[in-house]
């Protein structure tokens, strides 16, 4: 199978790694990604929707309009899917969107009819299920995993039609395949808070503090993300957190692939974790988990 | 004192006729974690409600309640017992809110790189050197003459305050 390759900007500019160990799991699973040269921002569902829906959708569109390979398109990135899955949902649904859309297309000598299929990463991680247990080499004992789903990656569930909107299993059950423990916590199903920094960057400080206290209280020893701002909401908060408050976060926080390509057997070195701001050297060296 | 204003009211109900199945029932704000950290001050019910009766200015200018602390986490939407689409309707009042001018800088921010670069983010020349390391592929991003014909067509650049001389 093969997909053409929507990056997004966050991840490739900012976030590169996170792009290493998901490219390194889709080759080692036989998944061909194909490089697309000439796409704009999806655009950012939680920012330029905002501002103008109009030039979301057009935009939206015409990154769709790029796309030629069969199995359709799929992103690391929760929002570029809620992004264009949502543009799909909204032109299927309106024909005079549609139109309109077409319109501004038109004026760069493009179109878009609606019909390339989206998807997210880790939904054809979860239909890969099977082979993923088949080339683990290294099982994730004594992980004790917090699943933190995120709201992009299942709702609306109208417009996402993936996993359950509040009751989710699928990363949860990749994780457990992994030999790694998902660990239940109050509040798993809320937001990380990360769209709120944009307009009060307090209360988005609240949001993130909750789930870490719950994650926590709950002795799970790191956590699991899908969504690029879920991982820097987590990751870039914690020590600033510390130094606000009484707390003590340390927790190291992957990505649904960088778990993967380590049960793969793939190195800390391959996979860039000298960039994470919280290094999972010490979990590593706690749980003897040996490179 | 509040105005009611009926064109901003047939606005939204034209841009999205969900608005007018809500009966106030505010399941929406049991189920917003905003409502909750903000001890209900944030209030998605409220919001539709004033946008129902009209009340423009509440919403667009007063920031009573303030629509631009929304998550966008789709909770209310998912829960909502009579499928009113809220965050499409806070969408459209927001589009609104950047004819007035008065919103959060780093949504500016981010329209103004999309505008300049087609991107939210540009490449930086330090994260190129940092993909060759990780072995990954250099992409190219649109071109900014295509990107900029099509936000010419939809009129993006009018919605973007200028930057202050």
């Amino acid at each position: 199978m093969s997909y053409d390759l929507f990056l997004g900007c966050v991840i490739p500019a900012r976030l590169p790694f996170l792009e290493t160990s998901s490219r390194k799991v889709f080759e080692k699973l036989g998944i061909k990604l194909n490089d697309v040269d000439g796409f704009s921002c999806c655009p950012d569902p939680t920012g330029i929707e905002l501002i103008d829906q109009k030039t979301w959708l057009a935009l939206g569109a015409r990154n769709l309009s790029l796309c030629h390979n069969n199995g359709g398109v799929v992103s690391f990135c929760s929002g570029c899917v809620e992004t264009l899955k949502g543009v799909n949902y909204a032109i299927n649904k309106d024909y005079h969107a549609k139109e309109e859309v077409n319109t501004v297309l038109n004026k760069v000598g493009k179109s878009y009819d609606g019909k390339v299929e989206v998807k997210h990463f880790a939904e054809i991680l979860y239909e890969y299920i099977d082979k993923v247990k088949a080339y683990i080499e290294k099982p994730l004992d004594g992980f004790k995993v917090a699943v933190h789903y995120g709201c992009h990656y299942l709702r609306p569930s109208e417009i996402i039609n993936w996993d359950d909107p509040f009751e989710p299993k699928t990363v949860d059950e990749i994780v457990r395949a992994l030999g790694a423990e998902s660990i239940d916590y109050e509040m798993k199903m809320e937001c990380c808070g990360n769209p709120v920094d944009k307009s009060d960057k307090d209360l988005s400080l609240v949001m993130i503090d909750q789930k870490l206290k719950a994650i926590q209280k709950a002795g799970a020893n790191c956590v699991v993300v899908v969504c690029p701002a879920c991982y820097q909401q987590y990751e870039f908060n914690q020590r600033e957190l510390n130094k606000k408050n009484e707390s003590n976060y340390e927790i190291p926080i992957f990505y649904l692939s960088e778990l993967i390509a380590l049960s793969f057997g793939y190195k800390p070195e391959e996979l860039g974790f000298k960039f994470h701001r919280i290094r999972p050297n010490k979990l590593f060296e706690n749980l003897d988990f040996i490179f | 004192m509040s105005i009611i204003n009926f064109e901003f009211r047939n606005e939204v109900l034209k841009h999205n006729a969900s608005l007018s199945y809500c009966y106030q029932c505010s399941t929406c704000s049991g189920g917003c974690p905003v409502a909750l950290i903000t001890n209900g001050k944030y209030n998605p019910r409220k919001i539709i409600e004033e946008a129902i009766l009209g009340l423009k200015d509440r919403l667009v200018e007063k920031y009573d309640p303030n629509l631009w602390l929304c998550s966008t986490c789709q909770k209310c939407v998912e829960l909502c017992p009579q499928k009113v689409e809220l965050t499409e309707i806070f969408t459209l009042i927001k589009n609104l809110c950047f004819e007035s001018g008065k919103v959060p800088e780093a949504f500016i921010a981010q329209g103004r790189s999309v505008l300049e670069n087609g991107v939210a983010i540009p490449y930086s020349k330090a994260i190129l050197t940092r993909r060759e390391k990780l072995g990954l592929p250099v992409i190219k991003t649109a071109q900014i003459d295509e990107i900029k014909t099509i936000l010419k067509e939809t009129e993006f650049e009018n919605h973007i305050p200028k930057e202050a001389e």
